[in-house]
């Protein structure tokens, strides 16, 4: 599974990169590929491309508030949560994640 | 009810987000100004550089208020928000509704754009007018005008209220208000309690109250220190990544970065968020209660000097700092051998509720 996603905070200086590690990790665990764009108070760092949303089966969003360029998800299929699920349970996460996407397909 | 106030929330953090680098570069600023010439530096205009710096400093206060109500504005509302967010928070400002004015102005501006979007049908060949001209007019003239003639007043007359209960606070109730306070830093390592109570204490130091401030200021540099603290007392209590975590979270929490303490609290929850809410509540209680106070919102260690009582206040850092390593090492068992191993465990993880939509 192709995984791309946004982590925003609402200070945007620890959370946004603790979620960007955790799932980053996870995924890797878990045999999934992950990238996920941080959208800090520094600005943007590790910038999704228009490839890689292209390629990714889903968009996983872990935002405690309003980010920049949601429009290049259009039309994707789209998890949200706060940063605080995705801190706490990224495994559990892209878990529930697989299964919500395997159910769609059928 | 539930994505309603998760919605508010998001707006209003938002707002916070943006907020802060202009209440901290504002409030530092100010801050070094009155650390070497007190008070009185508001006075001194062409007697001293130092001025400047407090000028500086204290302009960039005043665009607080503004700057909240424009980020939540744009929350809500996207782009147009911006411009009569930014007027509007002035206008709060101007009658004295603050903070909490601010907020509630947003709001206002941010909905009543909404619903200007939605049902005000231009002709097309006017579309283009109404993010530069229809908008900004409209939303600025009406929610303008209602805070002025109705709403500003009675939210200015609950902050004035607030501020004096507060300024008049004695002893026993200083305490228990500190402590409160405290408690909330100390309870989530800058997750969404310690957001709760930062933002109460950052809209008391907009409308010109710094005690609450301190409070939060020693209570969110409390649990680094308490767990390095306990690190040095039972080294043994600690797994070897758990030590580097700490190390790390140590110096995040020099820079009042509290968040560093999370992955330690995940391990042990219960004995590392009980101390540290032990610690914080009595620290907060006591730091309130001495009347130490603290106009910088952010900084952590660095801007203990800045405080109007530097030593207490770096005393009361290193006082919640033991509490907590004391009770923690008491209370925490030591390390067993399987502990060490560690990783991801992915059988184990629970399931997230999660909703898959198209965008």
């Amino acid at each position: 599974m192709k995984i791309v996603g946004v982590s925003a905070c609402s200070a945007g200086i620890a959370h946004t990169y603790i979620v960007q590690e955790k799932l980053e990790q996870a995924a890797k665990a878990m045999g999934h590929a992950c990238k996920i764009e941080t959208q800090g108070s520094i600005g943007v760092e590790n910038q999704l491309t228009a490839e890689e949303i292209a390629a990714a089966d889903a968009v996983l969003l872990a935002v405690d508030i309003k980010v920049n360029g949601m429009e290049r998800f259009k039309g994707k299929p789209t998890v949200k949560v706060s940063t605080e699920v995705a801190t706490k349970n990224p495994v559990g996460l892209l878990k529930s994640l697989e299964k919500a996407l395997a159910e769609k397909k059928q | 009810m539930k994505k309603a106030l998760s919605e508010f929330k998001k707006h209003v953090m938002t707002g916070i987000s943006f907020m802060i680098p202009v209440v901290v570069a504002g409030g530092i600023l100010q801050a070094i100004g009155v650390a070497v010439y007190g008070t009185g530096i508001s006075q001194m205009e062409g007697e001293t550089l130092m001025w400047y710096v407090w000028k500086c400093g204290n302009l960039g206060m005043s665009l607080v208020v503004p700057v909240i109500c424009a980020a939540i504005a744009y929350s809500i509302a996207d782009r147009p928000a911006i411009a009569p967010g930014l007027i509007l928070g002035f206008v709060c400002t101007y009658i004295n509704a603050g903070f909490i004015g601010g907020i509630a102005a947003a709001f206002l501006v941010g909905y009543f754009i909404l619903l200007l979007k939605k049902y005000l049908k231009v002709p097309k060949a006017m579309q283009g007018l109404m993010p530069v001209l229809i908008i900004p007019l409209l939303s600025t003239l009406v929610c303008g005008f209602l805070f002025f003639t109705v709403l500003g007043k009675p939210i200015a007359a609950l902050i004035a209220a607030i501020v004096e209960a507060l300024t008049n606070m004695q002893g026993g109730s200083k305490f228990t208000l500190g402590a409160i306070l405290g408690a909330l830093c100390g309870v989530d390592f800058g997750g969404p309690m310690s957001k709760t109570a930062s933002t109460f204490a950052n809209g008391l130091l907009v409308d010109g109250v710094a005690g609450p401030e301190a409070v939060k200021l020693v209570c969110c540099m409390v649990p680094s220190v308490g767990l390095a603290i306990s690190a040095l007392l039972g080294r043994k209590k600690y797994t070897r990544v758990e030590r580097d975590s700490i190390k790390s979270a140590f110096v995040m929490g020099i820079c009042m970065i509290t968040e560093g303490c999370i992955p330690l609290a995940m391990n042990d929850p219960l004995r590392v968020i009980g101390s540290s809410v032990i610690a914080t509540t009595i620290t907060g209680g006591v730091t309130y209660a001495l009347g130490i106070e603290n106009y910088v919102t952010a900084g952590g260690w660095f801007i203990i000097p800045l405080s109007n009582k530097p030593l207490l206040m770096a005393a009361m850092v290193l006082m919640g700092g033991v509490i907590m390593g004391v009770i923690l090492t008491l209370w925490k068992k030591p390390v067993k051998d399987e502990d060490e191993t560690g990783g991801i465990d992915i059988e184990g993880a629970a399931d997230v509720e999660i909703t898959l939509e198209n965008l």
